[in-house]
């Protein structure tokens, strides 16, 4: 055999397995994918740099994410936690597929390491909003370009949505939401949500808008819009939507592998669901306060339809918590019922709460008074009932005069805001526990602990609010002023020495 | 001395001849410009700098102590290995001049990586913060590129046995007949005074009283920093507790109040306060527990007062020096080493060493827990063998050698903004240099002065 001939028939041969070893391959990886023998599979999405590493370490890369993994502990422990971003990055590319990785590396920093941090001047949590981000930005610009289809992590970030942005338990929850907020009206130009113009931008800046969305924030504005109306409308700039978003494109990913997903995982996205569509109901509307130049929440009070029907459905679905779910679904028709009414719309109340004595006949609306049964006490006396609970255990006149002058100070803002229904509803409930107690005392006892005349409270409430001293600030006394037909104010010279008051204040 | 300088520069020369030094720099500034660009940090300027002096310093003393052990065991083993040793010699130096010779040359070596590495760092750093806005330049300079001493409360260690003690004989003499495990009764009783000095009951306030000394000069006119940990008896729904600070006595200092603040437990906090200190140089600061839990202060680290002691620049020279002294260590470790092993044998064991010195954690374990056997946290007991009889005295032993160079953490320190004393350095000098670098030096001279060069030749 010639030299030539001995070189060229090796050659040949490896040139042949190579190519036999590339065929059999990919029924390889399929097989393997079908069979669940291993977690390494192909990465999709992944920059060359990643595809190689996982590829070349092969089953070293565990040791090494094991490595990083315990540096990352001890750092933490010696509260060095500027190392935490670049080492989770390395440990969940290191370990692409493995999804509790990424879950627990999140976890981590929105949750241990943000509390970490103190904040910066009073009401300011800069430090920690920032490791919130980050633990968000791991699962939704990473976690989930490399396991597009994982429910567990749209779970995880749905639920840092619900719970860690919107939800109180953190010091700095109002910071965050805030801060979420402000980043939300950079895509929403700063005005009422409004997707069809990011799904079909005209403008250079509707289309700046609309690739900062997709591109940064991962959202897709047309299923926004699908999920807008199937669980909305939703207040885009709070973090609930954002939950109910996350939660939903999980379901949505789920129908997709239908044989991967076990049936625990689609309840709990769904709680996600339909927890944070209470939590929109509760505050999911923001009001613009323009004196304070800041948001405040108030009640999403059109979303209580599909509210109700995402807990009955789930309630349906989910036989092992069915208890729970009721509860939660009566605790939420409770509310529901006495919003309405807060606001003024007692159609709607009276509506909900006909609905209510339907479907929970037998079980009390007060807490701890058994006779509160649905058949036993109208609208008007559950309201009241609610705001008095407190005031008849403890028999207070001070306290029913207060919650009397607070719900008149609260229909007043409302009032400034240009929140026409709560001013009324709020109005109607002062009046409504004004009488309630007043009926409740004796005659001979008026003089001793009854109320002053409701209009003479409401008058003193009024005066204090629009006093120039002690009132509120000088804008909304102005717009309280025009509302009310009162004149406007006269500026009073400064007081030249440092003698008391002629008066002093009631409040 | 001339002898030591023409091996030092033939050592340079060899250096140059195998494109060792160029290598070297090449990848020692290839990581202080390609680190930064590849590295994540938390977003703050501090995070990015404290990464980046951790990174790029630890790349550093791990590509220059490898490349150190490398050339320090191919240096002599090779000239041995290929007879170039018998060259030099047979001319009028003596073999421990050979051997000091290259070892001079290495350092100078290193001497020159490590400076042109360090400028580099030093200069993009300073580059880097002067683009930073002033609030972040601020921080950076207050915090991280400056040099801070520390002071700390003083130890109540004294106090706190004594009274142990006085408490013990007490119940003894109370209870004479007692067959209770003294040392463990001992134990306890330490424990419940330590917690006195420590627990801070709810609406309790906490007070410290810091003696400055010396640094009552250096800090005056200076903001100083408070360093503050605590641990709490229970969980918050939160994950944070609230706490007021006072800096200051009142009617007799000035006196500085923080807002109501929302802490975490068990980790590290920072407060920028004014030096409200006493004319005799005291600081009193008081901590308000404004929960419903009691929260504890620990003894060792649970106040600390950093003022700023010098600068950045000079500060980060003495830690580079302590880095030089490591590299020191792991040339003579090398040359010794290829004093009377071939070099890939000699390589191997310079290896072997540097990673049972840098693994150190499981000998630390093993002797603070007194056995090889394992600790069980449930029972609260040791495992027991007959092993540990010899293992943990070694274990002990050979902990206390490596501890001699590895107490001393320059690039931690640097990277924290912590300063590294002259002291220190000298310190470090003493044990890694002169101590353990001297000690082997002088191991791996009598060898090769020992060794018959001839045998060993190659083929």
């Amino acid at each position: 055999m010639s030299v030539t001939l001995k070189s060229i028939l090796p050659l040949s041969l490896i040139v042949a397995l190579l190519a036999g070893a590339g065929l059999v391959q990919q029924s390889l990886n399929r097989d393997r994918d079908q069979l669940g023998l291993t977690r390494v599979q192909p990465l999709e999405n992944a920059p060359p740099v990643l595809a190689f590493t996982t590829v070349a370490l092969g089953g070293f890369r565990g040791l090494i994410s094991n490595a990083l993994w315990m540096r990352a502990t001890d750092l933490q422990d010696e509260d060095k936690f500027f190392e935490m971003a670049q080492l989770a990055d390395w440990i969940t590319k290191l370990e692409p597929h493995f999804v509790q990785v990424w879950l627990v590396q999140a976890w981590n920093m929105a949750y241990n390491i943000s509390v970490k941090f103190k904040e910066s001047s009073p009401g300011q949590f800069p430090d920690r909003w920032r490791w919130v981000k980050a633990g968000v930005e791991l699962l939704r610009d990473d976690g989930l370009r490399y396991n597009p289809n994982e429910t567990l992590i749209y779970r995880e970030l749905a639920w840092f949505f619900q719970h860690k942005i919107g939800q109180n338990l953190d010091d700095a929850s109002m910071y965050y939401k805030q801060q979420w907020a402000n980043d939300m009206a950079k895509v929403f130009a700063k005005k009422k949500p409004n997707l069809d113009e990011l799904i079909h931008p005209q403008t250079a800046d509707q289309k700046d808008r609309a690739r900062l969305l997709r591109e940064t924030y991962k959202m897709d504005p047309q299923f926004m819009k699908e999920v807008d109306e199937r669980y909305g409308p939703l207040e885009w700039r709070l973090p609930e939507a954002h939950a109910i978003y996350w939660a939903a494109l999980g379901l949505e990913k789920a129908k997709e592998n239908p044989t991967k997903i076990k049936e625990d995982d689609l309840i709990t996205l769904r709680r996600v669901i339909y927890q944070s569509m209470l939590l929109s109901f509760q505050r999911g509307r923001l009001v613009s306060n323009p004196f304070a130049e800041a948001f405040e929440f108030g009640p999403n009070l059109d979303i209580i339809p599909k509210v109700n029907f995402a807990y009955e459905q789930a309630a349906q679905e989910d036989e092992k918590n069915r208890d729970h779910i009721l509860k939660a679904h009566r605790n939420f028709l409770r509310d529901a019922v006495y919003f309405l009414y807060e606001y003024n719309r007692l159609a709607d109340a009276g509506q909900w709460y006909k609905h209510l004595a339907t479907k929970y006949p037998d079980k009390m609306l007060l807490d701890g008074k058994t006779n509160s049964l649905p058949a036993n006490l109208t609208l008007d006396q559950y309201a009241v009932a609610r705001v008095q609970g407190d005031v008849s255990d403890s028999g207070g006149h001070d306290r029913t005069k207060g919650i009397v002058e607070g719900m008149l100070v609260n229909s007043y803002r409302s009032m400034a805001l240009g929140e026409d229904g709560p001013a009324a509803g709020f109005r109607l409930l002062a009046q409504r526990v004004w009488s309630a107690y007043e009926s409740g005392i004796p005659k001979e006892r008026h003089s001793a602990i009854g109320l002053n005349p409701f209009e003479d409270m409401d008058q003193e409430v009024r005066k204090r609010m629009l006093d120039s001293k002690e009132g509120e600030p000088p804008e909304v006394r102005a717009v309280l002023r025009t509302k009310l037909g009162e004149p406007p104010e006269t500026s009073a010279p400064a007081a030249a020495t440092n003698a008391p008051p002629e008066k002093v204040s009631n409040r | 001395m001339q002898p030591l300088l023409a091996i030092a520069w033939l050592t340079w020369k060899a250096a140059f001849r195998f494109r060792l030094f160029l290598v070297v720099a090449v990848l020692l500034l290839g990581s202080v410009v390609g680190l930064p660009l590849l590295i994540k940090d938390d977003g703050t300027a501090r995070g990015f700098t404290q990464i980046l002096l951790t990174y790029t310093l630890g790349t550093i003393s791990a590509l220059l102590g490898l490349s150190t052990l490398w050339l320090a065991c191919g240096t002599l083993a090779r000239d041995i290995e290929d007879c170039t040793v018998q060259v030099v010699a047979i001319k009028p130096i003596a073999r421990w001049q050979i051997w000091l010779g290259k070892w001079l040359g290495i350092m100078s070596l290193n001497a020159a990586l490590l400076a042109l590495s360090g400028a580099s760092v030093y200069g993009l750093l300073q580059w880097r913060a002067t683009r930073l806005p002033a609030d972040q330049q601020k921080v950076l300079r207050n915090e991280v590129l400056v040099a801070r001493g520390s002071v700390k409360p003083a130890s109540l260690d004294k106090e706190i046995q004594e009274e142990t003690d006085r408490l013990l004989r007490e119940r003894l003499q109370k209870n004479p007949d007692s067959r209770a495990d003294i040392a463990e009764a001992r134990k306890q009783i330490l424990e419940q005074i330590k917690a006195e000095y420590q627990v801070v009951p709810p609406g309790y306030m906490h007070l410290w009283q810091v003696e400055l000394g010396t640094a009552k000069q250096i800090a005056r006119g200076q903001p100083l920093f408070l360093r503050l940990k605590f641990n709490a008896a229970d969980k918050s729904s939160s994950g944070t507790f609230d706490g007021r600070l006072r800096v200051g006595v009142p009617r007799e200092t000035p006196l500085w109040h923080s807002e109501v603040m929302s802490l975490a437990p068990d980790t590290f906090h920072e407060f920028e306060v004014p030096a409200n200190y006493d004319d005799k140089g005291v600081l009193t600061v008081a901590f308000l527990n404004a929960n419903n839990t009691s929260l504890l202060f620990p003894l060792e680290d649970g106040l600390e007062i950093l003022y700023r002691q010098g600068g950045f620049g000079l500060n980060f020279v003495r830690g580079l020096g302590i880095i030089f002294c490591w590299m020191a260590l792991l040339a003579a470790l090398g040359l010794a080493a290829a004093s009377f092993l071939s070099f890939p044998v000699a390589a191997f064991l310079s290896l072997g060493v540097l990673t049972l010195a840098l693994s150190s954690g499981t000998i630390s374990n093993a002797v603070a827990e007194g056995t090889l056997m394992g600790f069980n946290s449930e029972t609260g007991r040791s495992g027991h063998s007959v092993v540990d009889v010899v293992a943990i005295p070694v274990f002990r032993a050979v902990l206390g050698v490596i501890n001699l160079a590895k107490d001393f953490s320059p690039i931690d320190a640097l990277s924290t903004g912590r300063c590294v004393t002259w002291g220190e350095l000298g310190r470090a000098f003493g044990q890694i240099v002169l101590l353990l670098g001297g000690g082997i030096g002088l191991i791996g001279i009598i060898i090769f002065n020992r060794r018959e060069l001839a045998t060993a030749q190659v083929q």
